[in-house]
């Protein structure tokens, strides 16, 4: 259960030890992939509390999500539209959505082991 | 909760890589907020501003402090002038008062001892050397001042100048012009002739270099300059 969060603070750790530099005008594509990223992880932990959960479909999603963005992001760029504006709306609006989801299905179970109607919950959301 | 070891591996690797992108993120965000190609425009206007008052203030203060440093520096030049102008003024007081010592080209008369001398007519000597022009004299190794006091001491019986005996023989010194000085005591009917009434006979020697102490500073009381 605590490992996920373990390799999260390893991760920040060798990153901030490699502390790889990116050019200025590339900050922003990174952003964007960093938000896509956000929403593959959101999305995956919907998943697992769902039942849902395809390691395939995580793993391929985070990688192609962030990239996509960030070359669509840049692409938007050379274009002269914004496309950058689109993603972190897309992946803002997506991230809150199954945060959401996220925060009832834990409540729904946390009733439910305390032996709570879940339908009263699932109802209220 | 069976499915743990199902989403283990591929949620941790997920959340390596995110915790790796979030960093690097980090870092490259706080260098773009430090580099000034990719600050807005606005944002560059408003730092050129600030820069521009903060430079102005700045050079405003050097200005200030330039003046203050030119005013001391002259303030220093006038307080060495004066101060040099002070000492050379107390220099020649002193040489006036007779308070350092002299020297100078002059005329020697030395009074053999056991002669039918009195204090009047030391004082007769000096007179006529003062009035030849002498610049500075001197009755054995005291300054003749303008307190000087020459007189006989009757309990002592002996010559006193300056509160000191006179013991023989007596050699007055005098810096000034020696011919003037010598002629001056040698005029007809002078100093010298009319020692010799009482079989005196003082040497009068030139000399080209002579040495003269100086007096003992006087002390003053109830003596107040007159603004």
């Amino acid at each position: 259960m605590w490992l996920p969060i373990l390799g999260l603070l390893l991760g920040i750790g060798i990153g901030s030890t490699l502390a790889i530099p990116i050019p200025g005008i590339y900050a922003k594509y990174l952003s964007v992939a960093v938000l896509a990223a956000l929403d593959s992880v959101f999305g995956g932990l919907r998943s697992i509390i769902e039942d849902k959960f395809d390691g395939t479909v995580l793993l391929t999603g985070f990688f192609t999500n962030a990239m996509l963005a960030a070359l669509l992001a840049y692409m938007g760029d050379r274009l002269g539209v914004d496309l950058y504006l689109a993603a972190v709306f897309v992946f803002g609006v997506r991230i809150f959505q199954n945060l959401a989801i996220i925060r009832r299905e834990m409540l729904a179970n946390w009733m439910q082991k305390r032996n709570l109607s879940a339908l009263g919950a699932k109802k209220d959301g | 909760m069976d499915n743990v070891k199902k989403w283990r591996t591929p949620v941790l690797i997920v959340f390596l890589l995110l915790g790796v992108l979030i960093s690097v993120q980090f870092h490259a965000q706080q260098i773009f907020r430090s580099d000034l190609s990719l600050q807005s425009t606005d944002d560059l206007t408003l730092i050129l501003k600030g820069l521009q008052d903060k430079r102005a203030n700045l050079e405003k203060e050097l200005q200030d402090l330039e003046q203050q440093q030119q005013a001391l520096n002259s303030d220093t030049t006038n307080g060495a002038s004066l101060a040099r102008n002070l000492t050379k003024e107390s220099n020649q007081l002193e040489i006036a008062f007779g308070l350092i010592p002299v020297k100078g080209p002059g005329i020697t008369v030395t009074i053999p001892p056991d002669s039918n001398i009195v204090y009047l007519d030391l004082v007769d000597i000096i007179n006529e050397l003062w009035s030849s022009q002498a610049e500075a004299i001197s009755i054995n190794d005291q300054r003749i001042t303008a307190w000087t006091t020459i007189y006989w001491n009757k309990e002592k019986m002996t010559i006193t100048v300056n509160g000191a005996d006179i013991t023989f023989p007596c050699t007055i010194k005098a810096i000034g012009n020696p011919d003037t000085l010598e002629a001056g005591l040698r005029l007809l009917g002078g100093v010298l002739d009319n020692l010799a009434v009482y079989k005196i006979y003082p040497v009068v020697q030139r000399s080209s270099e002579l040495d003269l102490p100086g007096a003992a500073p006087p002390v003053f009381h109830y003596l107040q300059p007159v603004q």
